[in-house]
């Protein structure tokens, strides 16, 4: 018996004919957590994807425990003990919390019926080795995501996992539910059980794993120790070459003219009595947890949800009706949260999610686009934004990297000219080298005198970026931090909600 | 490293990656040249050109709407509605006696009826927030229901016989044969450049892939399905009244075989029923496909009910074919899946 959990020789795959992966030799002991980490691109998602059964490999071997393992399906490899908990959830919201710990295989009685009783004292189990604030019965809809993470989590245990795969479990959950995350894979580690952990976040990986693993470019860029490499050592590992500096500094002049300003802007419960001002060349930060309101602060401020009550005065004019489009009528663009469903045309090429919102200034009175000088606008925003696309009138946004998808969303505004931003986590599934351009496009944006509210759950971009930052907590703006005073601690504690506050 | 000929290799083979129809139509018209009888004569082939006139006007219309992701079951019901009240106005009105007027207000009865129900559709899609199958079923089912009423209530039986001579020309009777085709393809033309060269046509796509994503980037999601839907009961109007001219006769019963003929005709030719992908060039080789595999069929004497088994059988695979062309990343998961069983 060896102290390998997992050991992977000379693993290759490549799609249609392009490489991916060029024969990985890779290692998890026994009870460890092993951090892996990359830019976007690096092939992190495929090797999880191999292990997990989704896809197979083209040559090399995977050993299981001193087994030759091969998984041909996922449900493979859960059958050998291997559980994979998603980056997006694989929950079904409308079924209850027992329901989705059995949905591959409900225990029956003598009769063929799904036996309830025993779902729910099994599921019960699994809550409380957890002590999870919710019964069987509760269903999935209801709980946050951070609950939801740990249902994945029992269920993945109800089936013996020995190994477990986290991709980026963090992106969605606010810093409490974070730490409880935390918690449980100490939890998960005391029992033996060896975790694959795989993230941007470089903190968090530092504060978790043993063992770091970089993927660069589809080969292993290095295994350490995690107590003998430092921040730099590793960004260095992933982008192969030294980032001198994290933030872009640009020199830029902030004016008086309020470009946004809003007014005791009220939504449901959600967003409460916020009032405002964007200057312009201004970068506002919005910080706050999940669930704060901020992505509903910025759907309410470009109309995509109807206010409930206060005003908006966008370009000095107060808008009656506030719609998307009239808010870009009034020189404001805003970049979603979620670029996959509410940014980009997926399945479209690069050149038609580019000229979505130009092309009605390009179009004669019978509604006749002018193709050339939609064609004009779309080379000239990829080259202004470095964006890597090789052929844009064939090309499918879908097979562009995360960086690359964000530029083409900032293109598609950038073409309209626009004076305000709102930018709801622009750095979300970004890799580290292409942040660094995002964040440049960004300060280049209010250089060139845009307002910009910059929206966050990452302290320590919002402190590199904004002018100012605001926090937001529980729908009320709680607190306003102008540069000089940025403090991690104190911006947390504002967001973090407290009797003292209420 | 450049090679012209693997090059021109990659065109072709795109452009059956994109219409896969293409291929399979060019095989099917020289099958049928070769091994059906009178298929190629000048009276069948012309009579295959008007058969496809009137199903390429109405596949038009449909294929904006399934662009954006909506299915139109009324467009069988304005056949329907339209003919028998334009046979109305022409053979019992009290126009009927005059010719001249009585055609152009019978033209416009039947394409205002499209114009009304494309319009409740997508009102009742936009404003009730119906999905469009249903909004649509419920149309089609109340204009249906009103055809065949009011059809009994003005004639004794199913249909409205003695309709002016010259009207027949819109149908293509005898040396006009031309004018149904000239009007198909005009139409085909006018959608062709809406969607290709036109805002709204970017719209349509746009909307159908993600409305979503639209909305939030300033498109007029509810303007662009109001005037789909209008264009799809507009040209189911303007079909009904090439196929009552062709038929002679207003008839309560010429919906009946047509919506299948036009939903296999769109899915066929490789319009993605999901929304976003496909358009009318892929339409008309479905439309010249679907009559084709008709037309030759009923040359070999083969019945309707089988006609309706084979279009099941190609509708289905069909979207098995777009489905694993368009994903090739699909393709291989499921070859990893059959191996597991």
């Amino acid at each position: 018996m060896s102290d390998t959990a997992l050991r992977l020789a000379g693993v290759r795959k490549a799609f249609s004919g392009v490489p991916v992966l060029h024969g990985l030799d890779f290692a998890l002991k026994k009870g460890e957590v092993l951090g892996v980490t990359g830019e976007n691109g690096a092939g992190k998602s495929t090797l999880m994807n191999i292990i997990g059964g989704v896809l197979r490999m083209d040559a090399g071997t995977m050993t299981l425990f001193d087994e030759p393992y091969a998984p041909c399906s996922p449900a493979q490899a859960t059958a050998k003990g291997i559980a994979f908990i998603h980056q997006e959830l694989n929950l079904f919201t409308n079924l209850t919390v027992a329901e989705n710990m059995f949905i591959d295989g409900f225990p029956t009685n003598r009769f063929g019926a799904i036996d309830h009783k025993k779902i729910t004292s099994i599921a019960q189990q699994a809550i409380d080795r957890f002590s999870l604030p919710v019964t069987p019965a509760t269903k999935v809809a209801d709980l946050s995501t951070g609950i939801r993470q740990m249902v994945e989590i029992s269920k993945a245990l109800l089936k013996n996992a020995r190994i477990i795969i986290f991709d980026e479990p963090t992106t969605s959950l606010s810093s409490r539910e974070k730490n409880a995350l935390f918690h449980t894979i100490g939890e998960l580690q005391q029992r033996g059980i060896s975790m694959i952990y795989i993230s941007h976040i470089l903190e968090d990986i530092f504060r978790l794993c043993d063992r770091i693993t970089v993927l660069r470019d589809g080969r292993i860029a290095g295994t350490s120790p995690a107590a003998e490499i430092s921040e730099n050592e590793l960004i260095k590992r992933m982008v192969g070459r030294e980032l001198s500096q994290i933030f872009p500094s640009i020199e830029k002049t902030i004016s008086d003219t309020v470009l946004l300003e809003a007014r005791h802007l009220k939504w449901r419960q959600r967003v409460k009595d916020v009032s405002l001002k964007l200057r312009a060349g201004e970068i506002v930060g919005l910080y706050g947890l999940m669930g704060a309101g901020r992505t509903e602060l910025a759907k309410v401020l470009f109309g995509v949800e109807q206010r409930d009550a206060g005003e908006l005065i966008l370009n000095h004019r107060l808008m009656a009706q506030v719609s998307p489009s009239a808010c870009i009528g009034g020189n404001a663009a805003f970049i979603t949260e979620d670029r996959r469903s509410e940014g980009l045309l997926m399945s479209k090429p690069v050149d038609d999610n580019l000229c979505l919102v130009k092309s009605a200034d390009l179009t004669n009175r019978l509604g006749v686009v002018n193709v050339v000088e939609r064609a004009r606008h779309n080379r000239e925003a990829i080259k202004d934004l470095q964006i890597r696309v090789v052929d844009p009138a064939t090309q499918l946004v879908s097979s562009l990297s995360g960086g690359n998808q964000q530029k083409v969303v900032f293109g598609k505004w950038v073409m309209k000219d626009p004076k305000i931003f709102l930018l709801d986590e622009p750095t979300r599934g970004v890799d580290v080298g292409a942040r660094f351009e995002i964040y440049s496009i960004i300060m280049d944006l209010a250089k060139r005198g845009s307002a910009v509210l910059f929206i966050s759950s990452e302290l320590q971009e919002l402190m590199g970026v904004c002018d100012r930052i605001l926090v937001m907590q529980e729908g009320r703006l709680t607190g306003e931090v102008p540069k000089a005073e940025f403090d991690q601690e104190k911006l947390l504690e504002m967001a973090l909600p407290g009797p003292a506050l209420t | 490293m450049h090679n012209p000929s693997s090059d021109c290799q990659r065109k072709v083979w795109s452009i059956f990656r994109e219409m896969p129809i293409l291929p399979l139509l060019i095989v099917s018209f020289l099958g049928a040249i070769a091994g059906v009888p009178y298929f190629c004569t000048v009276g069948n082939l012309r009579n295959y050109l008007l058969q496809s006139s009137d199903l390429l006007i109405i596949s038009c219309g449909l294929t904006f709407v399934v662009l954006n992701g909506g299915i139109d079951f009324s467009i069988t019901s304005i056949l329907t509605l339209g003919s028998v009240a334009g046979a109305y106005v022409m053979a019992l009105s009290p126009l009927a006696a005059t010719p001249a007027l009585s055609i152009p207000v019978a033209i416009a009865v039947m394409m205002g009826i499209g114009l009304l129900v494309g319009m409740v559709n997508g009102l009742a899609v936009t404003q009730l927030k119906m999905p469009s199958f249903v909004a649509t079923l419920a149309t089609q089912l109340v204009v249906g229901g009103l055809a065949v009423q009011f059809t009994s209530m003005v004639s004794a039986t199913s249909s409205i016989a003695g309709l002016p001579e010259v009207f027949f020309v819109l149908g293509g009777e005898g040396r006009f044969f031309f004018v149904p085709i000239l009007i198909a393809v005009a139409v085909w033309l006018f959608s062709w450049w809406l969607l290709e060269r036109t805002l709204f046509g970017q719209w349509v796509y746009a909307i159908g892939v993600n409305p979503k994503a639209s909305f939030i980037s300033g498109l007029p999601v509810k303007r662009t399905i109001v005037g789909l839907m209008v264009l799809s009961g507009v040209c189911a109007g303007l079909a009904s009244v090439i196929a009552t001219a062709r038929n002679g006769v207003g008839m309560s019963s010429l919906g009946d075989k047509m919506f299948l003929t036009t939903i296999a005709s769109v899915i066929v030719g490789g319009t993605n029923t999901s929304g976003g992908h496909g358009g009318v060039m892929h339409t008309l080789l479905g439309v010249l496909f679907i009559t084709l595999l008709n037309n030759a069929l009923n040359l070999l004497g083969v019945g309707w009910y089988t006609m309706m088994i084979v279009l099941g059988g190609l509708i289905l695979l069909s979207a098995m074919s777009t489905h694993l062309l368009n994903s090739r990343a699909g393709w291989t998961w499921k070859k990893g899946q059959a191996s597991d069983v």
